[in-house]
């Protein structure tokens, strides 16, 4: 039970044998101005107490970053080496000889080009008005002045726009253009009048999209192996090959088709089961390849820049040629020097990543380790495969689906540029899905480039020399580790309670205890005697007994036997002596009386009584 | 009068301490105290009192040191740094493309017409000092103005303590051997001389020029420069930033002194920046960009290629510190990573916030641009030079009222900016004032060329560009004049280097109170006690002090006085002997009643509801028991009644 019967005696005799020191004080000092800042200064410490723990709390998921760097042998990562251009033009001629035609009639309707200059002659065929269907499914347009007509590459003739239809209407077009603009129209193959138009400032970007479209509805339709034929062997790619000064060749790459970038080549892939690692840093020790770039063999309108790309990743990382590749120039030596960083993060609740991206609701399409670029490639080819019902060709099939072409999906481009679009203004929601993976590494690079003699190479505008190297071998490790453990959390906590209040968990019990506990049974007893006093009336009012019981609970109250049984509890727990001791507190009847006063003290020992 | 009655009250409220003279006050707080050391020493026995006594000093003493290395520490405001790389989606960095050549040469050829055929000849001799060989015999005469300003001298230092000073069109120049002499060139201002010298020619050649350009430059007012340079539609032939369209209209031009006209691509002045939530190249910004190479002034800049730099939204670009160069004919792909360094302010470390607490008048601010050091730098510098020079220097912003420097306004130019960028003293004032700001964003670029165009597309590719620029069917470009860029965020794109406090209040309570209550169980309340303490007997030295005085002057006064205070008027002693216990040590028992400090009347302090009172001193067994009831207590029991 309680240690006092009421709730002003149990406040009293918390603060007085309680172990925190502000509720003592308050008891004990004398006057009331003392009184009330003592109040005062403790209700502020327990104030202080419970913001600076909501404080420590807050702050306990902080992570502190420590960087290593140690020297050692470091494994040497992938390197993956592609040409710029996919396929040699030469063979790709059966495949895109129709596209190649029209698109040179696109210049020369638009900007009177014809071909004659070039340099290297490829055979134009006859030109046949008919039976090309590329601009039907998507004509190349020109508008003047922005204004509503539009030039039809293929007729020539103008035909009006609806004003509807220009979806682009971002921030970043500035209209009342006076330069002519040009673009084409995508339109939704079952409900024609859906239409979105896409417009580029230049020719240039205009060409080449449009090209794109075309070019990856075409190589679709071509199965793998094929396509693997038309590319670059590794042969014709690479020349010369030194690894850690030792000399290399194609058995140390393995081919890896990319559809972008048709036949690349990896450096060190890792796939026989040993990673190779170089010894020491510098050019010397490093990748050294010379590749053969065949200029002439380019694709005119895929493809504008000449040389290759290379990309450095780990083991089981993915290659994102497109996206993240470097450069590399051809008759120019290109070293690239590396700079290794591992990086490890804390996932939950510390920060928002992923270990292995299991726990991300997108199926990972690549079949290499996740990171962040596969799965929002990946999310983006899942909502393809939902709403076009197609797969986009520059990534790789999920199960079941395939490729896009217009025969079988001849609404496929509109709704790939729709969903692209959603996709880069962060509506298809792949940004909220996809997060950071935890652990991953980073092949820092720098590059430099130097001409090559044409004395040297006498082939030189069709080669790259590629250096790549560690330019030492330190590995930079950043790893996050957690700022706070428990055993500080609870040493902080212990801190500030003592500071304040010199309390202890002990303490806190107590507060409970006291709080808590004994004061709702204090209350929820008066409750029941209250309850019990109004059912003695009312049986009191109906038979006229009532007030006897009355006489008779407080003579048992008057009975000192009765009072000795809970007051001792209340005596030591003043620790004051018992009455005995001194002469004068024993002469009871003023206190009993005042203790009559208290008429919930009287009612419980009533109650006791009663309940004997 | 109420106020002084409210406030004698209220001292006498403070004054009802627990005792009347020190020594009660001190037995009372040790008895009461809640640190743990104190009661002990009024508790235990002499001999272990005496131990108790040193005990609690060396841990009060601990408490202290250690709370000494505490506050040092937090007071040194040390900072811990965390470091994360990611990818998230980011604000894409304003892009300010320039032309490496200032103006178009065909505009500006009457301007420099004079100082064209200056250096010309000047550079004649240089190569073939002995006089005759010039073929400039039939050429008009030179304008020797303009060189007398500034001339170029070569100075022989074979005799290092006498060098000999030449001037180049002077006609004895036959005695030297280009070949022994490196030609030491320099400027000469009027009055006070100075000379910078150069091991090479085409340096000092070059430098020279770009005095005397500067010079001439900066009497055209800024309209005109800015119509002599290229305009965004020359230069700016495509744009597309993702999968968006954009043209020459999305760039603000902005005067550059050093390279003309610069266009910024989303610099964020009157839209809102633009973001990029995608790593690759395809997600970026592509522009084409046509320098037309043959335009360029021959001797002012010697690289071709455009400059361009990634910088803040909102911020000014400084090419010339921190720009690269594109070649021309080359396809440059850029892949940014963002690198933010995000310091903690005051007192953490020197850093301002948005540069207002810095007491340079950034000069910059004009553009609306926000605060940098590098602003800072240039406006400080600008400023000294307005003081000492009386004019602006033609590469930096002008404050109101003050022109740009001229030789014929300000002859002494020249000399005054020379000697004043060389004085290490104002440099030093300047890195002295102005203070880094402490959010500080630098983009880290990966730089990788390829050859652009292909020879197989560059046929329709330059026909494309030349129709598109001035709607001819020539081909009016070429491999020289064109660049390609390809601006992108790679794989990850932000480094976040951000400082977070070592060492945070919170921290430094928490220790605090985790000292003092391992040492001595004491928590801040203890400490209000002491001085509560200290207060209190504060208040016994004042009565004393008025008591002492009063009893100089009269007796009767004296009585008076103490009646004043209620509590010694009716405070009685009494002794309740305790049976079979030792004497409590620390409650004796004095004849005189001021000595004691517990009254216990016999009428009230009897009974358990007066025991319940909170008056009442907790004692052990064994002591004496005195109960302390002030007279407002002792009613208060009666008043409950």
């Amino acid at each position: 039970g309680p240690q006092a019967p009421t709730l002003s005696e149990l406040m009293r005799w918390y603060c007085l044998n309680t172990n925190t020191h502000g509720c003592r004080r308050i008891v004990v000092s004398r006057g009331r101005l003392r009184r009330f800042l003592w109040i005062l200064l403790t209700l502020s410490a327990v104030g202080l107490i419970l913001w600076q723990c909501a404080e420590l709390l807050l702050n306990y998921y902080s992570a502190s970053v420590s960087v290593t760097v140690q020297f050692q042998k470091l494994p040497f990562p992938a390197v993956t080496i592609c040409n710029i251009n996919p396929y040699k033009y030469s063979s790709m001629k059966d495949y895109l000889s129709e596209l190649d035609k029209e698109t040179k009639k696109a210049l020369e309707t638009f900007y009177g080009f014809s071909e004659g200059k070039s340099k290297v002659r490829r055979s134009v065929g006859e030109w046949d008005s008919a039976g090309s269907d590329f601009f039907k499914q998507i004509p190349l347009l020109k508008f003047e002045d922005f204004s509503k007509t539009a030039t039809d590459l293929r007729s020539g003739q103008k035909r009006k726009i609806e004003g509807s239809v220009f979806h682009k209407d971002s921030s970043i077009v500035n209209s009342g253009d006076s330069n002519d603009i040009i673009g084409f129209q995508l339109c939704d193959a079952n409900n024609s009048s859906e239409c979105a138009l896409y417009t580029f400032s230049s020719g240039v970007n205009a060409i080449q999209e449009w090209y794109k479209l075309h070019y990856m509805n075409i190589m679709a339709q071509i199965p793998l192996e094929t396509k693997e034929k038309l590319s670059y062997s590794a042969d014709d790619l690479l020349l010369t090959c030194f690894f850690d000064g030792l000399s290399c060749d194609k058995r140390h790459f393995t081919r890896f088709h990319h559809p972008l970038h048709g036949n690349c080549y990896t450096f060190n892939s890792g796939e026989n089961g040993t990673v190779l690692s170089t010894s020491t840093g510098g050019s010397e020790y490093g990748l050294q390849v010379v590749l053969y770039i065949d200029e002439a063999d380019y694709n005119p309108f895929l493809v504008t820049s000449t040389g290759a790309k290379i990309i450095v990743h780990d083991q089981n990382e993915y290659p994102f040629i497109e996206d993240i590749g470097t450069e590399i120039e051809t008759a120019a030596a290109t070293s690239i020097g590396m700079h290794f960083t591992r990086s490890r993060k804390l996932s939950k609740p510390y920060s928002d990543c992923t270990e292995t991206g299991a726990d991300i609701p997108v199926e990972n399409l690549y079949n290499k380790s996740y990171s962040l670029q596969i799965c929002l490639h990946s999310c983006f080819q899942k909502a393809m495969v939902d709403s076009c019902g197609c797969a986009q060709y520059a990534q790789p099939l999920p199960a079941g689906a395939e490729y896009c072409n217009y025969k079988k999906n001849p609404n496929w481009m509109y709704c790939y540029y729709r969903l692209h679009e959603k996709f880069v203004k962060e509506q298809l929601g792949c940004q909220q899905i996809c997060k950071d993976a935890c652990s991953f590494k980073e092949w820092a690079l720098t590059t430099s480039i130097a001409q090559c003699l044409p004395s040297v190479l006498p082939l030189r505008t069709d080669l790259a020399n590629l250096m790549v190297f560690y330019k030492d071998l330190n590995e930079r490790f950043i790893s996050e580790n957690p700022a706070n453990t428990l055993v500080i959390l609870l040493s902080n906590f212990g801190g500030q309670l003592g500071l304040w209040m010199s309390c202890s968990v002990v303490c806190v019990i107590e507060i409970v205890e006291v709080f808590f506990i004994d004061s709702l049974s204090i209350v929820m007893r008066r409750q029941w005697q209250r309850a019990k006093k109004w059912w003695n009336d009312r049986k009191r009012d109906r038979s006229g007994k009532a007030p006897q019981a009355g006489e008779l609970e407080r003579q048992g109250h008057d009975n000192p036997v009765c009072i000795d049984e809970d007051l001792p509890t209340f005596n030591t727990a003043l620790r004051l002596p018992l009455p005995q001791d001194s002469p004068l507190p024993r002469t009871p009847p003023p206190n009993y009386s005042t203790l009559r006063l208290e008429s919930a003290f009287t009612e419980q020992l009533g109650t006791r009584l009663d309940e004997r | 009068m109420n106020l002084k009655k409210y406030f004698i009250r209220a001292l006498h409220r403070l004054q009802k301490g627990p005792g009347y003279t020190y020594k009660e006050l001190l037995v009372w707080y040790c008895d009461n105290t809640n640190t743990h050391g104190p009661k002990r020493i009024i508790k235990e026995g002499p001999k272990k009192k005496l131990i108790w006594f040193f005990l609690t000093l060396l841990f009060a003493s601990l408490v202290f040191w250690q709370w000494g290395i505490l506050i040092n520490t937090y007071l040194s405001y040390n900072v811990t740094s965390s470091l994360s790389i990611g990818f998230k989606t980011m604000k894409f960095p304003a892009v300010t493309v320039c032309n490496a050549n200032p103006f178009k040469y065909s505009e500006v050829k009457h301007l420099l017409k004079e100082l064209d055929r200056l250096i010309e000849a000047a550079l004649e001799r240089i190569l073939q000092p002995t006089p005759g060989n010039g073929s400039n015999t039939s050429s008009p005469p030179l304008d020797l103005e303009l060189w007398h300003q500034i001339p170029l001298v070569l100075i022989d230092e074979h005799d290092k303590d006498n060098p000999i000073i030449l001037d180049i069109f002077e006609s004895n120049l036959a005695g030297l051997s280009p070949a022994s002499v490196p030609p030491q060139c320099s400027h000469q201002g009027s009055g006070n001389c100075t000379y910078r010298n150069f091991t090479s020619a085409a340096q000092a050649v070059t430098e020279w020029y770009i005095l005397q350009s500067t010079s001439i430059l900066s009497r055209v007012p800024l309209q005109e420069r800015i119509r002599m340079g290229y305009q965004a539609e020359d230069m700016i032939l495509a744009c597309l930033y993702g999968a968006e369209p954009c043209n020459y209209k999305n760039f603000t031009q902005i005067y550059h002194p050093d390279h003309g006209n610069c266009y910024i691509f989303n610099w964020g002045m009157d839209e809102e920046a633009l973001n990029s939530s995608n790593p690759g190249a395809e997600f970026g910004l592509k522009l084409i960009l046509d320098i037309s190479q043959q335009d360029y002034i021959p001797y002012l800049s010697s690289a071709a290629g455009a400059r361009l730099m990634l910088h803040q939204q909102k911020s000014f670009p400084f090419l010339k510190d921190q720009g690269i160069y594109a070649m021309a004919g080359t396809e440059t792909s850029i892949g940014v990573l963002v690198d933010e360094l995000e310091r903690m302010g005051y007192p953490y470390s020197d850093c301002t916030m948005n540069g207002s607490d810095v007491p340079v008048k950034n000069l910059y601010s004009q553009y609306n641009t926000s605060y940098s050091i590098q602003a800072c730098l240039r406006s400080c510098f600008q400023n000294h030079m307005i003081e000492i020079c009386g004019c602006g220097h033609y590469m930096f912003p002008l404050p109101e009222g003050v022109n740009y420097c001229n030789n014929e306004d300000n002859p002494g130019w020249a000399y005054c900016y020379s000697s004043l960028r060389s004085s290490i003293r104002h440099r030093q004032i300047c890195i002295d004032s102005c203070k880094e700001t402490c959010n500080d964003t630098q983009y880290k670029m990966t730089i990788s060329m390829a050859d652009w165009p292909s020879e197989a597309s560059e046929d329709w590719i330059f026909h494309i560009l030349s129709y598109e620029r001035d709607m001819s069917t020539n081909v009016t470009l070429d491999r020289n004049g064109i660049i390609k860029l390809n601006i992108y965020f790679q794989e990850y794109n932000y480094r976040t280097i951000s400082e977070s406090a070592a060492t945070t209040i919170v921290w430094l309570l928490s220790s605090l109170g985790g000292q003092f209550g391992f040492w001595m169980g004491g928590s801040v309340l203890c400490l209000i006690e002491f001085g509560e303490i200290i207060i209190d007997s504060l208040w016994i030295t004042v009565i004393n002090v008025i008591s002492w005085c009063k009893g100089l002057k009269q007796k009767r006064a004296q009585a008076r006085w103490w009646r004043l205070t209620p509590t010694w008027a009716s405070s009685t002693r009494t002794r309740v002997p305790s049976p079979g216990t030792r004497r409590c040590p620390l409650s004796p028992a004095r004849p005189h009643p001021t000595t004691t400090r517990c009254g216990c009347s016999p009428s009230t302090s009897s009974g358990p509801t007066a025991m319940q009172k909170p008056s009442e001193r907790r004692v052990t067994a064994g002591c004496q028991h005195c109960v302390c009831v002030s007279p407002a207590e002792q009613s208060s029991p009666l008043r409950s009644n």
